[in-house]
């Protein structure tokens, strides 16, 4: 333990002796480490968004979506067969779904006074607002008959809100979307991003009744999109396999031919993000691992000039009874307190970038403990692997010829 | 003396070191012994063998054939550890070139034989002080080897040697790069060690006046003992130096 002290004592005075040498050798390590930690951090902190998104579709959210099919080769894109009625018979026969709501929605102009804006016009029925996880923060939720009458109510999202009232209250105002005036009787919570990166709060909800009546004429009963919840995270996929075999049946396809029809739950959505960003996340901390090597290289590169150095000494230090062991383990040393040197430096400065980015991105960004661990470690194993054939060539050394060394 | 018993015994050592196609044969079937506590001189010319005996002797080096016996212990057929072990434990290096660590102070520089023998620091300091104020360097412990004069650094290397107590003392060329009068101060306290404290003295030279200073002068030639002979009355370094012209501080002769 002694031994292993003085060594490091010795290896210090080596390091401070040639100062811009050890500054520049352990900029290397503390870049790669740095990087490391940065990516490592920032991978997680993107993960850790995107999830949060994600669950705020709503939870164990199932997406039920009309999908062109293929007839003997030839493509039919133009049915769209999903109805309130299939929203019902799911409701109805799947045990494993809590909730089914109707949805179409399309992009339009809302006019309130002199003020304007272009915002997404959905129907939806009131299930619509636990499914998605929405709530009327002001004013009220469109009522039951409302919703059979077709009223012309709308409820806002805070950005129409703000686009069309400015501070003021909306609810009892009228907005007109196309040639029909609606009456404002609701005000949505604010919800934010969806995970495909739509403001969630730029929207106007209708009953679906009225939408097809008026927004965008369609054929009664018909919807653009079933949107479901599951019971339980766990029955997600016993309510998958219910949809389908119940929209089969109702739609008269057989179990081996293509539906008209496609299901994606949150976990799927969730799964597919975590995939693209845990690979994004691998890649860049390769290539930041690359640097660490590097600065690896550069730890071998300075250990050899300085065993090259200090021939003369190593010369003496044998002389006088230094075994190959003992030199061994000075340079050995030396190299590792280099490349810790740097791995603790390199954490600093990760640390500091991250809470930086953190705060300008206004995310918790975390130090991830393993990446701490791993970047102490890797940089410990560093000094040792790239600092072995140094010392190995310093401890061989014959010392004649080493003393001879001027 | 001559029945003290033996610290360096050679049994045909021969020496040969193979370069490229030609073998250079340093060292011919050399048969020696020296007893503790004597003060012996080899002296030879550049390639006669003597700096090939010097390394043999301080267990730098292996003989190729033969047998080196080095206080009782058979060294030449040991591991390299083993070696650096005896070299540590028996044997006290004084070098031409001083061989101090440079930027290092001259009381780490004593210590340093110790810290390979694992002596603890407190230790370590008491006995690497007592070693420098033996050679007359109490005052200047913190001065590194470039704030010493040839003379100072030279004693300072004498007391590394000394502060692991060994036998034996192994100087090569100790006075080539010193002055006459530094040369004389330093075989004066060469000759007062062995006189007083009965180590063993092994000095390499070339030069005639230096080796007449020990006790027993071995000259080498051609990788051979040319001559053994007694000197049965060396020079006493402490008069040779008392009678040398006195100078004054810058250095001129008055």
């Amino acid at each position: 333990m002694t031994a292993i002290l003085a060594a490091i004592r010795l290896a210090l005075r080596a390091i401070v002796r040639s100062k811009l040498r050890s500054s520049l050798t352990v900029l290397g390590i503390l870049i790669g480490v740095a990087a490391v930690v940065i990516v490592v951090a920032l991978g997680t902190g993107v993960q850790a968004q995107v999830v949060g998104q994600i669950s705020n579709l709503g939870a164990n959210v199932i997406f039920i979506f009309p999908q062109s099919t293929q007839t003997s080769g030839v493509r039919k894109d133009d049915v769209n067969r999903l109805t309130e009625a299939d929203g019902r018979a799911l409701m109805a026969e799947a045990t494993s779904i809590a909730n089914i709501a109707p949805f179409s929605a399309t992009g339009a102009q809302v006019i309130a006074g002199d003020r304007n804006a272009v915002t997404q016009v959905m129907g939806v029925s009131r299930s619509y607002f636990p499914v998605r996880g929405f709530s009327v923060d002001k004013g009220q939720m469109f009522t039951e008959s409302e919703e059979l009458l077709k009223a012309k109510v709308v409820i806002v999202g805070e950005t129409v809100r703000e686009k069309l009232f400015g501070t003021g209250d909306p609810i009892g105002q009228y907005v007109r979307i196309g040639r029909y005036p609606y009456r404002v009787v609701g005000l949505l919570a604010k919800k934010g991003q969806s995970p495909f990166g739509e403001d969630q709060d730029d929207r106007v909800l209708m009953p679906i009744g009225s939408f097809r009546a008026r927004v965008v004429p369609s054929p009664p009963g018909r919807v653009q999109q079933l949107i479901a919840s599951a019971t339980d995270e766990r029955t997600v996929d016993r309510a998958v396999a219910q949809i389908d075999a119940i929209l089969r049946q109702r739609h008269g396809i057989a179990p081996d031919q293509d539906p008209d029809f496609g299901i994606r739950t949150q976990a799927e959505f969730r799964k597919s993000s975590e995939e693209i960003v845990g690979t994004l996340t691998a890649l860049l901390s390769s290539i930041a691992a690359v640097s660490l090597l590097v600065g690896g290289i550069g730890v071998m590169n300075i250990m050899l000039v300085s065993v090259t150095e200090r021939t003369r000494e190593i010369g003496i230090r044998m002389a006088i009874g230094a075994s190959a062991a003992d030199i061994m383990t000075q340079f050995l040393v030396e190299a590792i307190v280099l490349s810790v040197i740097g791995g603790v430096f390199g954490l600093g400065i990760g640390a500091g970038v991250i809470k930086l980015i953190g705060g300008a991105l206004g995310w918790s960004l975390q130090l991830p403990i393993p990446a701490v661990v791993a970047a102490m470690g890797t940089s410990a194993v560093i000094g040792i692997v790239f600092g072995f054939f140094p010392a190995r060539r310093a401890a061989l050394m014959d010392p004649i010829v080493a003393l001879r060394q001027e | 003396m001559k029945d003290a018993p033996p610290i360096i015994e050679f049994v045909e050592i021969h020496k040969d070191y193979v370069t490229e196609a030609v073998v250079v044969r340093a060292l011919r079937g050399v048969n020696l012994t020296i007893r503790r506590g004597e003060f012996v001189a080899i002296i030879g010319q550049s390639g006669s063998g003597k700096s090939t005996m010097m390394n043999i002797i301080g267990c730098l080096d292996r003989p190729t054939r033969g047998k080196y016996i080095l206080d009782g212990i058979d060294v030449g057929s040991r591991s390299n550890d083993a070696r650096a072990i005896v070299r540590n434990h028996l044997i006290g290096f004084v070098f031409q070139g001083f061989n101090l660590l440079p930027r290092t102070t001259a009381l780490e520089n004593v210590e340093l034989p110790l810290v390979y023998r694992g002596v603890a620091a407190a230790e370590r300091r008491k006995r690497a002080l007592a070693s420098l104020s033996a050679v007359g360097l109490g005052a200047r412990l913190h001065h590194t080897p470039n704030q010493l004069s040839g003379g100072q650094q030279q004693r300072v290397a004498i007391a590394r040697a000394l502060v692991t107590q060994p036998p034996l003392l192994l100087a090569d060329e100790p006075t080539g790069n010193l002055d006459t009068r530094t040369s004389y101060e330093v075989l004066d306290l060469l000759q007062r060690l062995n006189r007083e404290q009965g180590i063993t003295i092994v000095l390499v030279t070339h030069e005639r006046d230096i080796a007449d200073c020990a006790g027993r002068v071995i000259e080498m030639r051609d990788g051979s003992v040319r001559r053994d002979i007694v000197n049965e009355r060396p020079t006493d370094a402490g008069r040779a130096l008392a009678e040398l012209p006195v100078q004054d501080e810058h250095g001129a002769a008055s």
